[in-house]
C-alpha cells in the first residue's frame, strides 16, 4: 500500500518522450544505413542514364547497357577464361617484380654504397611510363606469355622498390638505440626492427602496384593482340570489329580485378597492420 | 667550483665507476668552440642512482648516450666498470629507456617486454621472467595488449619493464617521466626507486625536474650549456627507503632549494641558447 504513495506523487510525464536520436558522427556510420550509400547509388544511376541517352543517340560511342549485360550472360566463360589469363599475368608479374624489388631494397638497406649507386636510377624510372617498353619487349621475347609478365614485373617494380627503401629506413632512432644497447646483430634488427617497420610502405607500395600489374598486363595483350588470350586481347579484336558490347564487358571485368585486388589488399593490410595508425580509424 | 667536480667515487677502482675523463663531443656541423659536450668529468660509482640536470641543450642526452656506447666522441674517454661501453652492451648489460617509449607496436606488451631476451642470445644473459617485470611495475594483467592500447605512463612503464629485463648493471633514463601528470609521476618514482634497490643498479637518469631529481637520487649533477659542462655535483644526503612522508618533508624542500639555486648558477654560467629571443 504504502509503496505506492510515492508513484503517485511523482508527477507523470504529460506525453512519453521522444524516442532518443542519437546524433550519429559522420564516419561512424554503418555502411548500411541509406546515408551511407544514397548519394553513390544517386551519381550510379544518374550515370547511367547517362550511358543510356548517349547510347541511344550514337551507336558507335557507347553500346546498350542492355547488351553489354548480354554479352556477359551469354558468354560468361569467354570473360571468365580470359580475365583468368590475364590476372595470371598481372599476379605472376606482380610477384616477380614486388619480390625482387623487396629484395634488392634490402641490399640497398644493408649495403649503402649500393644505395647510393642504384637509387637516382629508381628514381627516375619510377617516374618513366614504363609501360611504353611493351613493344620493345614483345619483339624481345616473342608472342608468348614472358613478355607480358616482364612488362608487368617491370610496372610494379620501381614503386615497390621505392616504398620498401623508404619503410626500411623509416626506424624511430630511439627504438634503434634500444636494439643497439642490447648488442643485437644486423639481421636482427633487419628481421625484427626494419621489415615490420617497413610494412605500412610495403603494403601502401602493393595497393598502388596490384591494380597497376592489370594495366600493365593489359597493354601487353594490346600490344601481342591476335596471338594470345586476355581480356586486353578481347577488347582489341572486339573493338577492330566494332563489337562494342563486347569491349565494354571486358572493361566492366577488368573494373572488377581491380576492386578485387585492392580488397585483397585492403583485407591483408587489416590483418598485418592492425598495429598501425592507418587501421586504427577503420577498426574503431 | 673544484677543477674537477666528481662524487664520492674519486677512491674507487675503475672497475666499479662509471667513469668519464674529459670527454669533448662537438656534433657534426656544431660549433667548434661551443662543443655539446666540453671537457666533461664524472664518476659515477656502482649502484648509485645519479640524475642529470641542466638547461636545455647542455648535453644531457648526448652524455647518456655516449656512457651508453651509441655516440662517438672527440677526445677524452668513457669507461663503464672497467671496459667500454660497447663491451658492455655486447654482454646486455646495458638498459636504455628512451626518452619516447620506443616500444614495438606491433608486438604486445609481454613480447615487447621479452625482446631483451630474444636479441643477442650469444650473451647469454639469463632475464627476469616477464609476467614478473609486469607485476613489478603494476600491469600484471595488461600482457596481452598492444602499445597503442596503453596510455603514454602505461607505455613508459613497459619500456622500463623492458629496461629492467636483463638486469642490466647500468640503466640509463633519458626523461622517462617527462609526460606525465604529477602523480602518475610520483608513484613511478617511488615504483622506479623499489624496482632499483631489488636490483641493485647503478641509474644515470636525465630529468628537468628537481624535485624529481632529489627524490630519486644519491647524487645529482647540474650541468650549464653551451658549451655542455658539469657546473656541480650535490649529494643528497636523504635516508632510504624514501617514501612519501620523506619526499614531503622539510628537508627535502630545503634539498631541492639548493639544486635549484645551483641550477640558476649553471643557468647564467652558460651562454644563453641562440634561439631565445627577448621579448
Ligand atoms: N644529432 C645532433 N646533431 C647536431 N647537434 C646535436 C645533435 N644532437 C644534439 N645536438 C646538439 O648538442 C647539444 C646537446 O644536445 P642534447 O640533446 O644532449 O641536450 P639535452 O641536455 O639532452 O637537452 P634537452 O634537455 O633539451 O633534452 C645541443 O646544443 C644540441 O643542439
Ligand atoms: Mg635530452
Amino acid at each position: 500500500m504504502t509503496t505506492q504513495t510515492p508513484a503517485r506523487t511523482v508527477p507523470a510525464p504529460s506525453r512519453p518522450a521522444p524516442p532518443a536520436r542519437r546524433p550519429r558522427r559522420r564516419g561512424n556510420r554503418s555502411p548500411f544505413h541509406p546515408a551511407t550509400w544514397t548519394p553513390a547509388v544517386a551519381v550510379l544511376l544518374l550515370l547511367g542514364a547517362a550511358w543510356t541517352a548517349v547510347a541511344a543517340e550514337h551507336p558507335y560511342i557507347l553500346p546498350e547497357l542492355g547488351e553489354v549485360g548480354t554479352a556477359l550472360v551469354t558468354s560468361p566463360l569467354v570473360f571468365l577464361e580470359n580475365a583468368w589469363r590475364t590476372l595470371r599475368i598481372a599476379l605472376l608479374g606482380a610477384l616477380i617484380g614486388a619480390g625482387s624489388a623487396f629484395v634488392l631494397a634490402l641490399v640497398m638497406s644493408e649495403i649503402p654504397v649500393v644505395r647510393r649507386a642504384l637509387m637516382p636510377f629508381a628514381v627516375v624510372l619510377n617516374v618513366t611510363p614504363v609501360v611504353a617498353l611493351a613493344p620493345p619487349l614483345v619483339v624481345a621475347f616473342g608472342f608468348g606469355m614472358t613478355p607480358k609478365v616482364v612488362v608487368t614485373a617491370i610496372i610494379t617494380f620501381f614503386p615497390v622498390l621505392i616504398n620498401v627503401a623508404t619503410g626500411l629506413r623509416s626506424v624511430p632512432p630511439p627504438v634503434l638505440h634500444v636494439f643497439e644497447t642490447l648488442h643485437a646483430s644486423r639481421l636482427e634488427v633487419l628481421l625484427r626492427l626494419r621489415i615490420p617497420s617497413s610494412l605500412p610502405y610495403t603494403l601502401a607500395a602493393l595497393r598502388v602496384v596490384l591494380p597497376l600489374s592489370i594495366v600493365g598486363a593489359v597493354v601487353a595483350e594490346f600490344v601481342t593482340a591476335g596471338s594470345s588470350g586476355g581480356l586486353g586481347t578481347v577488347i582489341s579484336n572486339a573493338a577492330s570489329t566494332a563489337r562494342l558490347d563486347f569491349v565494354y564487358s571486358a572493361i566492366f571485368c577488368l573494373a572488377a580485378l581491380g576492386v578485387l585486388l585492392l580488397a585483397l589488399v585492403t583485407a591483408i593490410e587489416h590483418r598485418l597492420l592492425f598495429w598501425h595508425e592507418s587501421q586504427r580509424r577503420a577498426s574503431s | 667550483m673544484t677543477p674537477f667536480p666528481t662524487n664520492s667515487g674519486e677512491s674507487r677502482p675503475a672497475s666499479d665507476l662509471i667513469r668519464v675523463r674529459d670527454l669533448t663531443k662537438t656534433y657534426a656541423g656544431g660549433d667548434p668552440s661551443r662543443p655539446a659536450l666540453d671537457r666533461v668529468s664524472i664518476d659515477i660509482p656502482r649502484r648509485h642512482f645519479v640524475s642529470l640536470i641542466g638547461p636545455s641543450g647542455c648535453g644531457k642526452s648526448t652524455l647518456l648516450r655516449v656512457i651508453a656506447g651509441l655516440e662517438g666522441y672527440d677526445s677524452g674517454e668513457a669507461t663503464v666498470f672497467g671496459t667500454s661501453p660497447k663491451a658492455m652492451c655486447a654482454n646486455k648489460a646495458v638498459g636504455l629507456v628512451p626518452q619516447t617509449p620506443a616500444l614495438l607496436p606491433w608486438k604486445n606488451v609481454r613480447r615487447n617486454i621479452a625482446l631483451p631476451q630474444k636479441v643477442n642470445r650469444r650473451a647469454g644473459r639469463g632475464g627476469e621472467d616477464p609476467d614478473d617485470l609486469l607485476r613489478m611495475v603494476g600491469l600484471g594483467e595488461l600482457g596481452h595488449r598492444y602499445p597503442h592500447e596503453l596510455s603514454g605512463g602505461q607505455q613508459q612503464r613497459v619500456a622500463i619493464a623492458r629496461a629492467f629485463g636483463m638486469r642490466p648493471e647500468v640503466l640509463l633514463m633519458d626523461e622517462p617521466f617527462s609526460a606525465l601528470d604529477e602523480f602518475t609521476r610520483e608513484s613511478l618514482q617511488l615504483q622506479l626507486l623499489a624496482m632499483w634497490e631489488r636490483m641493485a643498479t647503478t641509474v644515470v637518469f636525465v630529468t628537468h625536474s628537481v624535485r624529481e631529481a632529489v627524490t630519486l637520487s644519491d647524487e645529482i649533477v647540474v650541468m650549464s650549456a653551451r658549451p655542455g659542462r658539469i657546473h656541480e655535483v650535490l649529494p643528497v644526503d636523504l635516508p632510504r627507503p624514501r617514501d612519501t612522508a620523506l619526499v614531503n618533508s622539510p628537508r627535502m624542500h630545503a634539498m631541492e632549494d639548493r639544486v635549484r639555486a645551483s641550477l640558476e648558477s649553471a643557468w647564467q654560467a652558460g651562454a644563453a641558447p641562440d634561439d631565445l629571443v627577448a621579448l
